[in-house]
């Protein structure tokens, strides 16, 4: 039976690589496929219908709304110009360095991206950051790259990436930020160094451009809007940072820290007599911005709900048992050469697939659940910046004009970097 | 750009040639500087400033990058010459690294000759101009680039203040002075009449109208 669900598996993948069917469906039918195969009832305990879709579907209504508060914070800085006038000063104050306007967009794009979550991050610290990063010389797949490495050193703080990992894998918020304050020095390091490298290796480039004016992007349009904006005040700025600040500093729970940045960023932007309209334009704008990931979390928890059942647990465990490494330098040899399986939505990417993977891991006992925290999470910031088919990575690719396989070759060998280190950390703390 | 633009003016049919003319013809009246403010109004950090600094500043930097019209690069760069620009709308481009690198696009810079023939602009740009035109815009890049005093005192001239607290003042850096200067560093070297902005502005046109043909 359990050949049977790793075949169900493969073919998921499959409908995923050659794009057949988006991933949250496929997750869903997998799901259903799965349960029926083990045998689960139709309704009642441990069923296709209430276990399954009814409880695996709310399963993860916390990262739900921590991504919600998230894109409404995202697109309550973009509204307010808290993102572009960060990005801009960092860009006034490198000045003609390219190498310190890098590191600078690196920082925003970090920081950004702690509160908003990737995709909204690219957006907020790419628009303007993208252009001006090669208005200064920055190459284009460097400037790519460095909106993608800067979200990556933030994702270790990404508040919804806390909740989704202890809701997914059952483990305390605590436990989750533990590990997550282990994997930043890695993250942070090699962010700096695609940086320093990257701005060194490949020089700087200027054209001469023919690129009209008259011919206004999407983008253009947005940046006009940011243009009877005007700058934020420079206390509205520290807006990223209160939700990091309460969850990180002073251990508050997740939501309530998100909600703090979002009154933050509001009383320090607005007119009292705005206030309303604004906050309600924003949460509903945020809804479009979120629609995505929250589909997806909604078909993780299904898919989730099915491989824990008792049945597909008992199918998968002689399986997993033998495939899985128990030595940790075996498990550490391994797991970094399957990294690129999480690419183009591949088996182990965590926000697909690699989530019914890590249920089984757990659910089986192959490893305690921290230490399938950790290959997750170690996963997931290869995922983040490289994959071509992640929508970050897709908009900052073809914002500066390049592929997103470009980004890919480019960005690899540094998430792997840093994959690699948490992936030691893991084996050594928990294994 | 959707498709491979390879098409000469001449394949441009007479209402369509005409039509550009007419497209070209108010780009001309506008004068160098406010060419200069439009660049750097579609430059990311400038979306809120006010028409008149974005002026001065571009005029500033211009006259930064014509004063500078008696200094060269110290090393000559390689140059490569190849086609492909049209479509990525591109006239030359400068790479620093591995070997610092000019690349000059042979197929925009035959149309740009052909345009100045068609608006009649010689009087402007003399026949070949645009290619030493070129070059000396990538030269000024290299110059600015190698040099920290040099942009220091670009900064400095723009005026642009960063940060101040009390007598303590940062100035900022003001994105697209360094492309500006490198215009005017160009156009005097070249002895041209007008801004190579001017150009830019009327070939951009010419491959939108060689597009839509």
């Amino acid at each position: 039976m359990g050949i049977v669900i790793l075949l169900l598996m493969l073919a998921g993948v499959g409908l995923m690589l050659t794009r057949k069917l988006p991933t949250a469906f496929t997750l869903v039918l997998l799901a259903v496929a799965i349960a029926a195969v083990v045998g689960a009832p139709f309704t009642g305990e441990n069923s296709i219908i209430d276990t399954v879709l009814q409880e695996g579907a709310v399963a993860q209504a916390a990262t739900m709304l921590a991504v919600l508060i998230g894109s409404w914070m995202g697109k309550l800085m973009a509204e307010t110009g808290i993102a572009s006038t960060l990005v801009r000063k960092i860009v006034e104050f490198g000045g003609d360095r390219p190498t310190v306007v890098a590191l600078g967009v690196l920082l925003v794009s970090a920081l950004v991206g702690t509160v908003t979550g990737s995709a909204p991050a690219a957006m907020m610290a790419g628009i303007i950051g993208i252009p001006a990063m090669i208005a200064v010389g920055v190459p284009k797949t460097t400037a790519a790259g460095t909106i993608l490495m800067g979200i990556a050193a933030g994702m270790p703080f990404e508040l919804p990436i806390w909740q989704f990992f202890s809701t997914t894998l059952n483990l305390p918020v605590d436990t989750v930020r533990g590990f997550m304050l282990k994997l930043f020095p890695f993250a942070v390091v090699f962010a700096v160094l695609f940086v320093l490298i990257e701005t060194r290796r490949k020089g700087v480039e200027h054209t001469w451009s023919l690129a009209a004016p008259g011919e206004r992007s999407a983008a253009d349009r947005r940046r006009n809007r940011a243009r009877q904006l005007g700058d934020a005040p420079w206390y509205a700025l520290l807006a990223p940072l209160v939700p990091l600040v309460l969850a990180l500093g002073f251990e508050l729970a997740i939501i309530p820290s998100m909600l703090a940045g979002v009154l933050y960023a509001l009383v320090t932007t607005t007119r009292p007599r705005e206030m309303s309209k604004r906050l309600l334009r924003t949460l509903y704008g945020a809804f479009d911005i979120a629609a995505p990931p929250i589909a997806l979390f909604v078909a993780i928890g299904i898919l989730l709900a099915a491989v824990t059942l008792p049945g597909a647990v008992e199918a998968l465990n002689p399986l997993v048992t033998a495939i899985s490494p128990g030595h940790p330098v075996i498990f550490v040899v391994v797991f970094a050469l399957l990294t690129p399986l999480c690419l183009y939505r591949g088996p182990l990417n965590v926000f697909g697939l690699g989530a019914g993977i890590a249920g089984v891991l757990i659910s089986a006992g192959i490893y305690p659940a921290v230490a399938v925290l950790g290959l997750t999470a170690s996963y997931n910031q290869v995922f983040g910046v490289a994959d071509p088919t992640s929508t970050q990575t897709v908009w900052a690719a073809q914002y500066s004009g390049i592929s997103p396989q470009q980004v890919m070759v480019r960005t690899l060998p540094y998430v792997w970097c840093v994959a690699l280190g948490g992936l030691i950390v893991t084996a050594a703390t928990q294994l | 750009m959707t498709r491979t633009v390879t098409a000469a003016l001449g394949r441009l049919g007479r209402v369509r040639r005409d039509a550009l003319r007419a497209e070209c013809a108010p780009l001309a009246e506008l004068d160098d500087v406010e060419l200069g403010a439009r660049l750097l109004a579609d430059t990311p950090t400038h979306e809120h400033r006010d028409p008149a600094l974005l002026r001065h500043w571009a005029e500033t930097a211009t006259g930064f990058g014509t004063r500078l019209r008696s200094r060269c690069a110290a090393a000559e760069p390689r140059v490569v010459e190849r086609p492909g620009g049209i479509d990525r709308l591109l006239l030359a481009r400068y790479v620093s690294r591995p070997t610092p690198t000019v690349e000059l696009f042979t197929d925009t810079l035959a149309l740009g000759e052909e345009l100045v023939d068609l608006l009649g602009w010689r009087d402007w740009y003399a026949e070949g101009a645009l290619r030493a035109t070129a070059l000396a815009h990538e030269d000024a890049h290299r110059l600015l680039h190698g040099d920290a005093a040099l942009r220091r005192a670009l900064r400095e001239r723009l005026g642009h203040t960063a940060l101040r607290v009390g007598r303590f003042r940062i100035t900022g850096h003001v994105a697209g002075s360094e492309e500006l200067a490198a215009h005017g560093y160009a156009a005097a070297r070249t002895g041209l009449g007008r801004s190579p902005l001017l150009l830019t502005a009327a070939l951009a046109s010419a491959i939108r109208a060689l597009v839509r043909n």
